[in-house]
């Protein structure tokens, strides 16, 4: 469980409101509409969350038919099938990833369906002398899938049956974070397979064939690998369920509400603190910087399906979308609506011009990761970037880091432009 | 698991926050702060050449008793970083320099994984080797692996090995090269850090974080106190070494020496005398803890007895990160803003 335990938390004080002259001004590009307002500005984040998740929920229902094709007929061409899915799935989810930060119940839930980094021994057979796992962490090479009952530092659990509920009850199993048994990581290292190829070209090469039925079976159990991504592939679906329920309007009893009948200044910090921890110390410290100044692969976001670029890239969009307010869903339809940046527009139309501008900056950086990365000539994906003496890709990432930075100053300001002093972190809910 | 040195800078935007607007003249406590930082460095430099003079002779002729002095050169120039740890700002910044003279946490062991990677592979571990080899080579843990882990300590590669020495001198070289550039350029900073009324701010900031690293990631953590509960050694730092709690020690007493000084006649001289007076006892009480305290870590997280010297020693830190972060810099009008430790 996740507990914060701070004697005096950080305060956060709320100053005296903008002055009336500042924050009267309306958008000159909207005469007819109304002004934006916090509490409007508030209500249209809470759309933007559940257009998101909806977008995740829809695309991983298509992963879960994906994936029962593949397991009902084991052919090459339903494992890519599969893989696209997976691939398609992660657009809208890693957009949602904003809300984590500031929202405690999206930080509570998404460990389920998005923790990282994993010792995938945990779930299946791994290559030993190629697999380094979290120290001290007794799961590391339980291989639940090889076995019926798994014994992790003096707990014996039956696995007989891999159902959904008793995989969301192995994470953490015997205290360690790298025990991920179920989300998008552990389907990304069933339909892939370990990435064996260190900085080297070449992601997971897991063979079709390990879910073959029958005497094809290549790497044993296939039926309960197929048991075990059938079941986590299931949980993906459900659990995004009560996410949208989360944040669907007309719901006296779900945190929309609650977040709408708190002040609309305390909406406003948890959308600025979303921002500014997703933009500086999760994207371009953890994801990026650890993983550029260690050359570490290890710390390398999707490492088994080298999609690290797409997932960084979408990020960094989703901390755009919560500034301007826009969405653009994954049916090609746009979502709009009352922003944060009409807001710091009514009483500094500098500074919102420069946050838009180093939101683009960012994005830009993150296209360029993305386009090298798929790039059909010579292609770089993350884990080579950041491989030692490596200039040009290290310049690639430094570049995307130095535009989050950039921007979070930014985020910084209008916090205070909008007269929230502190951006206390206490409202994340998560050990610090 | 995060890395709060991260040398990521926020450009700061606090010109107009009260600290500043008052009309008490910053300069001369950053000036202050200046010598005392400079201090720090300069011993950070000083221990750091030790290291690389007594493991260049110990390679030259090993013996027991010049492995036993090697690790006792180690201890003290890792103590004399952990003194300045927490000035997160400056030169410092350039080049990954704090990532470089510790890279932590590293819950995959990737120091034991790089070391393994040099050992083995067959070019010389020339000091551009090193340079290129990234931050998990290039510090104290590196050094610390080879001197004190377990597993390597008993296996064919152990010191004084051919290889593992040349990696011992070479990376306690470059320890020393980072400690000189260091002290070298906080001094030619002077002029930049005294003049800038900025940097009040950016110094007590860089304290307070210091000391919710200390609190947070230093101690709750690897106490089980956060996330799931589990206590690890694993998660401290210098647990090869034991040294976990004496680094503790010497990051109170580089903040004492250093910033508090300072920071109380600043307190003092904005009226708030009592407060200083806390904070300044309640340093003086952690270190009163020492060197009795100054034992490995995990004997004490693995017996519940025990466990209860390190809950007092937790509980005190608490008790003045609360005070110098919510208490003092509340007062002052000095805001905390994003850091690297906003994730998960």
């Amino acid at each position: 469980m996740k507990t914060m335990f701070r004697p005096a938390p950080l305060v956060l004080t709320v100053a005296a409101a903008m002055s009336t002259g500042c924050a009267n001004t309306t958008p000159s590009d909207s005469a007819t509409s109304q002004p934006a307002t916090k509490t409007s500005v508030v209500e249209h984040y809470a759309d933007l969350a559940h257009a998101g998740y909806e977008d995740a929920l829809i695309t991983a229902k298509a992963l879960d038919e994906a994936t029962d094709q593949l397991l009902a007929n084991p052919t090459q061409a339903n494992m890519k099938a599969a893989k696209e899915a997976w691939l398609a799935a992660r657009v809208p989810y890693q957009q949602t990833e904003v809300f984590r930060f500031g929202n405690t119940i999206v930080d509570d839930w998404e460990g389920q369906l998005n923790a990282w980094p994993l010792d995938e021994g945990l779930i299946d057979y791994v290559q030993a002398d190629d697999y380094q796992y979290e120290l001290g962490n007794a799961g590391a090479t339980a291989n639940i899938i090889g076995s019926k009952s798994v014994n992790v530092g003096g707990e014996t659990v039956d696995v007989t049956n891999l159902t959904p509920e008793l995989l969301a009850g192995l994470n953490e199993i015997g205290g360690s974070e790298a025990n991920v048994a179920t989300g998008y990581h552990a389907v990304e290292f069933l339909l892939w397979g370990q990435d064996l190829h260190g900085f080297e070209q070449g992601n997971g090469e897991r063979p079709v064939t390990d879910y073959a039925i029958g005497a094809d079976c290549t790497n044993g159990n296939c039926d309960r690998r197929a048991d075990y991504l059938d079941a986590v592939t299931d949980l993906l679906v459900t659990d995004l369920e009560w996410m949208v329920d989360q944040w669907a309007a007309d719901n006296s009893d779900n945190y929309r509400s609650q977040l709408m009948n708190a002040s609309s200044d305390e909406g406003v910090q948890k959308m600025l603190f979303g921002m500014g921890s997703l933009s500086l110390g999760e994207l371009a410290g953890e994801r990026m910087k650890v993983a550029l100044e260690a050359n570490s692969y290890e710390d390398e976001h999707d490492c088994f399906s080298d999609n690290t670029h797409n997932s960084h890239y979408y990020n960094g969009k989703g901390i755009q979308n919560v500034y301007t307010g826009n969405y653009r869903r994954v049916d090609g339809s746009v979502v709009s609506g009352p922003s944060l940046s009409d807001l710091v527009a009514q009483s500094n139309p500098e500074l919102d011009t420069r946050l838009n501008a180093q939101l683009d900056a960012s994005m830009k950086a993150l296209g360029v990761m993305q386009s090298k990365a798929e790039s059909s000539q010579n292609p770089m994906p993350f884990d080579m970037m950041i491989a030692p003496g490596n200039a040009e890709g290290a310049s690639i990432v430094n570049g995307a880091i130095m535009a989050l930075v950039e921007q979070t100053g930014s985020i910084e300001k209008a916090a205070r432009q909008l007269g929230l002093e502190a951006l206390s972190p206490d409202d994340a809910g998560h050990a610090f | 698991m995060q890395r709060l040195t991260l040398s990521i800078c926020l450009i700061s935007s606090l010109a107009a926050a009260p600290l500043v607007a008052a009309d008490v003249n910053s300069a001369d406590y950053r000036a202050q702060w200046h010598t005392d930082i400079h201090a720090g460095y300069q011993n950070l430099a000083t221990q750091s050449q030790a290291l690389a003079s007594q493991a260049g002779a110990y390679c030259e002729a090993p013996s027991a008793k010049g492995l036993e002095h090697t690790k006792q050169a180690w201890l003290d120039a890792f103590l004399a970083w952990q003194q300045v740890r927490y000035v997160d700002f400056g030169p410092v910044e350039q080049k990954n320099r704090a990532w470089q003279f510790q890279f932590w946490p590293d819950p995959k062991n990737l120091i034991a994984r790089k070391a393994t990677y040099l050992l083995k592979d067959e070019a010389a571990i020339t000091p551009e080797k090193i340079n290129e080899s990234g931050v998990a080579v290039q510090g104290f843990p590196m050094v610390e692996y080879l001197l004190y882990d377990q597993t390597f300590r008993e296996g064919e590669r152990a010191l004084p090995a051919d290889r593992s020495c040349q990696l011992l001198v070479g990376v306690s070289n470059h320890i020393a090269e980072n400690g000189e550039a260091l002290a070298k350029d906080w001094g030619d900073f002077k002029s930049a850090y005294v003049d800038n009324d900025q940097y009040t701010n950016t110094t007590v900031r860089a304290a307070m974080a210091g000391l919710e690293l200390l609190e947070e990631r230093r101690l709750a953590t690897p106490m089980g106190l956060r996330g799931n509960g589990k206590r690890t050694v694993y998660r401290a730092d210098a647990w090869r070494s034991g040294a976990s709690l004496a680094a503790v020690n010497a990051t109170v007493l580089g903040l004492d020496q250093q910033f508090l000084t300072t920071f109380s006649k600043l307190l003092n001289d904005r009226e708030q005398a009592y407060l200083a007076e806390r904070i300044e006892e309640q340093a003086k009480e952690i270190q009163a803890k020492f060197p009795e305290l100054d034992r490995p870590m995990a004997p004490l997280l693995a017996d519940n007895s025990q466990f209860r010297v390190l809950q007092s020693l937790y509980v005190h830190i608490s008790q003045l990160t609360a005070l110098v972060n919510d208490r003092a810099a509340v007062e002052l009008g000095v805001v905390r803003g994003f850091n690297s430790s906003d994730g998960d």
